[in-house]
């Protein structure tokens, strides 16, 4: 707990100081970091311990991007972003109560097909009543600003892991991920517990939409609610590791780096390698990245 | 104790589809009772008891708590009234530790239950069950023997007033099936709990019930002394036989 701490707020200052050394390219790749490690941890709190894999986290991202680019002009910026989170968190505790009594493929599957729905909705909306295809963000806060923002909420969504991990909170989703009817049976009140973490997880996509909408100042539908955020969220968090506090956090990092690096150039090599490694990692390392041990290896070569 | 029993079933039916599996059946049970049920395979032992504890909801028929009407509650409040079930499979948390698996329940329904006596607290509820040398195990890790127990001390964990056992002792050996038996008596004994004990080994159950329910297809034919029911017609004609005369 304590040496979580010491390492969080270690790379929490290192990545403080990135904007006043770093290029405009590498604090972009740091804001992107940023974004799949706030991403990947807040999903992994909800879906990594139990194990309710939702594929929502567009939906989410989208729905605070729109509420932030909406309400930026009038409100102030950190209001912004929490109105973004808030409605996302709304919109969760909805849809949550109208999905979460389905487990495994039809749960993911729901939740997907939800994203897609409001998607649509959405852009049916902005066509149809409001008239336009996108969005142009005219008044934006500065580059570091946003940068600090992304910062913040990524620190957050780790610091809200370690202490759902200590609490009755944590413990109860624990036991809704081993054996939810067995948690029930004592005393467990499933459903307020998984709409509770499953609005949590989607305050934390609403907020890093709402911060992403004024770095990308254009926004529409297909951007904001691009299925490929909510993919590569899940595949991040399970590559790394779901279960555990810093196997998202690292995968995010190098996977950020991967994608902007190799999205340019090779697009589908970065693609196919995240298949891959998806396919490696559920096959021979359920646990994630984050379950390999010295021992463990150890042992390994032994045999 | 305000009159009512502790539970009280009331034309409790669990219907799956075409297939009736708990017909109409009606029973109160007090406190402190040592009651069993037994029945042949398929007689809706274990869908009465998963009627009993919220886990199933009945098709009709209405279940009360200390005169609570419980119908068609979630699970949870059912633990929350102490009413609180195993499983015939132990359904343990194998990866947490034998202590972390008592601690579950003292965190949730025991959390607003009196903590006194034996269940006190962790290590006084694996001193009970006696696995307090294991606590530190991953639950995996112990013997199905072991994981019997700590599936009682989890329910125990939620300090309950009623203790719905099923098939306990299934696959134990003699000794720690008469070891198991003290168990739930010291349970009925110094804990005032209510237990209801599900056993397929027939024997086994008459001799330390004081009460026993025989369900038959859904149905309830008998409830009363062990020695009563062993001599009723209905019952020894329905499937218990030679089995049930020579254990009384």
């Amino acid at each position: 707990m304590k040496r979580d701490l010491v390492v969080l707020f270690g790379l929490a200052g290192w990545a403080l100081a990135l904007p006043h050394y770093g290029s405009e390219f590498v604090v972009s790749l740091g804001l992107s970091c940023l974004m799949y490690a706030t991403l990947s941890s807040s999903w992994s709190l909800f879906c990594g311990s139990t194990r309710y894999l939702s594929l929502a986290t567009s939906a989410f991202f989208g729905i605070g991007a729109y509420t932030g680019a909406l309400v930026l002009g009038q409100l102030p910026w950190l209001a912004a972003i929490a109105l973004g989170g808030a409605i996302a968190a709304s919109v969760a505790v909805v849809m949550g109560l109208a999905v979460l009594h389905l487990r495994g493929t039809y749960f993911a599957v729901l939740t997907f097909g939800m994203t897609e729905l409001i998607r649509h909705a959405i852009s049916y909306w902005e066509k149809q009543v409001t008239g336009t295809v996108g969005r142009v963000l005219s008044v934006v806060p500065e580059r570091d600003t946003v940068y600090l923002t992304m910062l913040v909420l990524a620190v957050t969504a780790v610091l809200v892991s370690i202490a759902l991990r200590r609490s009755r909170f944590g413990l109860a989703m624990a036991g809704i991920g081993a054996d939810e009817q067995r948690a029930q049976t004592l005393g467990v009140n499933t459903r307020l517990v998984k709409v509770g973490g499953f609005a949590l997880t989607a305050a934390f996509a609403g907020a890093v939409g709402a911060v992403m909408s004024v770095r990308w100042t254009y926004i529409d539908p297909a951007t904001v609610f691009n299925p490929f955020i909510g993919f590569q969220t899940v595949l991040i968090a399970l590559i790394g590791g779901a279960a555990t506090l810093w196997g998202p956090l690292i995968a995010a990092v190098v996977f950020s780096l991967l994608a902007e690096t190799l999205r340019l150039q090779l697009p589908q090599v970065y693609m196919m390698a995240l298949g891959l490694l998806l396919i490696v990692c559920v096959l021979y390392l359920p646990g994630g990245l984050a379950s390999l041990r010295w021992p463990a290896i150890g042992g390994w070569r032994k045999r | 104790m305000n009159g009512h029993p502790l539970l009280e079933a009331r034309e409790l039916t669990v219907r799956f589809g075409g297939l009736t599996a708990v017909d109409a059946v009606s029973a109160a049970f007090a406190p402190a009772e040592l009651v069993g049920i037994i029945g042949p395979n398929g007689a809706g032992k274990t869908t009465f008891f998963n009627a009993l504890s919220g886990v199933v909801v009945p098709t009709s028929g209405e279940l009360f708590a200390s005169g609570r009407r419980l119908t068609g509650a979630r699970p949870h409040r059912y633990a929350q009234q102490g009413i609180a079930r195993t499983f015939q499979t132990p359904r343990v948390f194998a990866e947490l530790s034998v202590g972390a698996n008592i601690d579950f329940g003292l965190q949730f329904a025991g959390r607003r239950r009196p903590a006194t006596g034996l269940l006190k607290d962790e290590a006084s509820i694996l001193q009970l069950i006696g696995l307090a040398a294991q606590r530190a195990l991953p639950a995996a890790a112990i013997t199905p023997s072991q994981q019997r127990l700590l599936e009682i001390g989890m329910a125990l964990a939620t300090r309950p007033k009623l203790l719905l056992l099923d098939e306990v002792a299934a696959g134990l050996t003699e000794n720690e099936v008469e070891a198991m038996a003290q168990l739930i008596r010291r349970l009925r004994d110094e804990l005032e709990l209510t237990v209801i004990w599900i056993e397929h080994a027939v024997t086994t159950l008459m001799r330390h019930v004081e009460r026993v329910i025989v369900l038959h297809q859904g149905r309830k034919i008998a409830d009363g002394l062990p020695s009563e029911v062993v001599r009723n017609a209905e019952v020894v004609e329905a499937y218990l036989g030679d089995e049930m005369a020579e254990a009384a």
